[in-house]
């Protein structure tokens, strides 16, 4: 399990907790960002924000917020889950 | 019973679902755009008739949930929360059902009348997209009607089912409660309700277009270069069109003098007539154009979805000064007129980084200051006019800079909020909806011209034109004598000469005046290089220019800020802090200057 900065472009990830205080993680939730839920990298280049395909929108993160949600790598032969 | 012929509805929907547009299809020009009672957010209502009957709508600001987590969220769930709308109309983008449907379910939650109008919009059609309508309605128990909100012609459908009255307040069982709950249910619909005929892709041509706007090499340079066109193309545009106005304006205030003077009104009536009221307001209304020009790339951004590109690739820089993305466009339109950039600041999620954004705009260099710096630098700079013009921009946006820093040190302690923004997909803008846009703006704008910029520019007026007698604006009158008063406050600063305090609280009205009350106060049109020469020095001059740069800015951004604080302890503490930075740093420059030797 590690932060999302830590992923790459194109991978899919797994959701597995989020820490960004109860407002926002309500927000993320309510995003489609919640635990257990699929979703993939776009952009990171470790440099601003995040870009992340959430169902069907993109959606960039703060680069802090990308610290304090964590998940875990799906094998690539996994189609996204829509 | 009239109340029967009248239909309330309100509008609701995620952000970038065109929600707009739907609205504007609806309403044409019949719009009213105000704000919320004690709120910042901006209200739009209109109306319009379908088969004899009156339905009055209002658009709610784009939301992802009723559990309000921005200002404009807070405005749309204390609406629902006492509302009387007879129907509520969600508009769903058929691109992004799921996300979109989170929404419905708490909106059927609220037990209410609800259409569902399923926006279909061409790039939906184009990935192949297509909706078993019927499915859905019946799965979620209200009407869902597919609509393109930028055809009228398919709105048929909606409208009558808006007047349908068939009052049935929907209900879902056990869909849970929690995000994730709701989430696997609706996917579950979805899955079964939609149907692709190709694998869901970005399209091509967006992925291109993101990869070099948002590239971290090529993004900045890529807004930078964008931006300096708009300018270039808004000020081109725009400048003939304000000669125009002056030109109108001048024949007015001729007409209007000569027409006052055959009524026999006294001297001293029209003199408030034309030189306070139809010089200060018209000199304000003169800016329409630009702002208008402004408004309209503005909203090109926005409707395009290239914006929220923008947001991202400038948020790290801005992140420095404890605001996020979003703030950044807000000063760069501040180069231009600090009115709109103040305005834009709308778009941000809490009070803080607004408050933030709005109190910083003001050192931004607007357009307006260009004249001062023409006028000063062409006579004491000749030789390298552009770079002390650059100078200037430049120590703007450091003491902006220093200022964000400063006011979260001081007032705005919490931390800015978390950054995120959906990065809409590519949209031809539609030009109806720009128009009409920069058309309530600019209405916006000259109303305000028409209230508290006119009451500035009688006081204005009043204090240049008394005690009773006196000449314009001359040493004798109130402006003259406050000028004298406040003289040796500058004295340090290099330029403690009467004239030069009276036209700098001249520029209080629009600081472009500056240059013109130079002209009224030393009579001479010719010989004002001279004068000039007389009275400053080059150090002086670029101290002069230092403190026209960073002091109050015009009454226009302060009823701006007054406006969107809805307070007037912000407009006030601007005009203090201003002031005391602009005398701080100005003495700094004119002392520091003549240390080393300059003059």
């Amino acid at each position: 399990m590690s932060p999302i900065i830590d992923f790459k472009k194109g991978d899919i990830v797994n959701i597995v907790s989020i820490d960004c205080g109860r407002n926002f993680n309500l927000r993320l939730s309510e995003l489609g960002i919640y635990e257990g839920a699929e979703i993939k990298i776009l952009k990171n280049d470790r440099w601003g924000p995040l870009i992340i395909r959430i169902f069907d929108s993109k959606i960039a993160i703060g680069k802090g917020e990308a610290f304090k949600i964590y998940g875990e790598k799906k094998p690539a032969e996994h189609m996204f889950d829509r | 019973m009239e109340k029967k012929n009248q239909l309330n509805i309100c509008l609701i929907g995620n952000p970038n679902v065109g929600k707009s547009t739907l609205f504007n299809s609806l309403t044409g020009a019949r719009q009213h755009v105000g704000n919320w009672p004690g709120k910042t957010v901006e209200k739009k209502e209109g109306s319009f008739v379908h088969k004899g009957k009156t339905i009055k709508i209002v658009d709610l600001p784009g939301s992802y949930s009723l559990y309000p987590y921005t200002e404009e969220e807070s405005v749309v769930s204390d609406f629902l929360s006492n509302d009387r709308s007879d129907t509520i109309v969600q508009i769903v983008d058929a691109q992004n059902l799921v996300r979109n449907l989170y929404l419905t379910t708490q909106l059927i939650d609220l037990k209410k009348p609800l259409i569902l109008a399923l926006n279909m919009n061409q790039s939906a059609e184009k990935q192949g997209i297509s909706v078993n309508v019927v499915l859905l309605s019946e799965v979620l128990g209200i009407p869902v009607i597919p609509i393109d909100s930028r055809n009228k012609k398919s709105l048929i459908g909606l409208l009558d089912e808006i007047i349908a009255d068939r009052k049935k307040t929907p209900s879902l069982k056990n869909i849970g409660f929690l995000p994730s709950e709701r989430y696997r249910y609706i996917k579950d619909l979805v899955n079964k309700a939609i149907f692709r005929n190709k694998k869901p892709t970005v399209t091509g041509l967006e992925e291109k277009i993101d990869r070099i706007v948002t590239n971290k090499y090529l993004g900045i340079p890529i807004f930078l270069v964008i931006m300096l066109v708009v300018f270039q193309v808004s000020f081109s545009l725009s400048a003939p069109l304000e000669n125009m106005l002056e030109r109108i304006l001048n024949l007015l205030a001729v007409d209007v003098d000569s027409f006052l003077r055959r009524l026999g009104a006294s001297k001293l009536f029209i003199s408030l007539i034309t030189e306070g009221i139809v010089s200060g307001v018209g000199g304000v209304l003169t800016f329409v154009p630009v702002i208008g020009f402004l408004y309209f790339f503005i909203s090109v951004f926005e409707d395009s979805g290239y914006m929220a590109r923008v947001a991202y690739v400038m948020d790290f820089l801005m992140m420095k000064l404890g605001l996020h993305g979003k703030a950044f466009i807000s000063l760069i339109l501040g180069f231009g007129c600090n009115v709109p950039g103040i305005i834009a600041t709308k778009t941000l999620e809490n009070e803080r980084d607004r408050l933030l954004a709005i109190l910083i705009n003001p050192f931004v260099s607007c357009a307006a200051r260009l004249p001062i710096y023409v006028l000063f630098t062409g006579i004491f700079f000749a030789d390298n006019q552009g770079w002390v013009i650059f100078s200037l921009y430049v120590m703007g946006i450091i003491v902006a800079i220093l200022s964000g820093l400063l006011f979260q040190r001081l007032f705005v302690k919490k931390e800015a909020s978390p950054f995120f923004i959906e990065l809409p997909p590519y949209r031809l803008p539609s030009l109806t909806g720009i128009v009409l846009h920069v058309w309530t703006r600019v209405w916006l704008f000259i109303k305000r011209a028409g209230t508290l910029i006119l009451a500035f520019s009688v006081i204005i007026w009043v204090l240049a034109s008394f005690p009773a007698g006196v000449e314009y604006g001359s040493e004798k009158s109130y402006f003259g004598l406050i000028g004298q008063t406040l003289t040796p406050f500058f004295r340090p600063l290099g330029f403690g000469n009467w004239k030069s305090t009276t036209a700098l609280m001249f520029g209080l009205v629009a600081k472009e005046v500056v240059v013109s009350a130079f002209g009224t106060l030393y009579k001479a049109g010719s010989s004002l290089e001279a004068a000039l020469r007389h009275d400053f020095t080059p150090l002086a001059a670029y101290s002069f220019m230092v403190f026209a740069l960073l002091y109050i800015p015009c009454i226009a951004v302060l009823a701006a800020i007054k406006k969107e604080t809805n307070s007037w302890k912000w407009p006030l503490f601007t005009v203090v802090y201003t002031t005391f930075v602009a005398w701080i740093v100005s003495f700094f420059i004119y002392q520091g200057g003549k240390l080393l030797g300059f003059s």
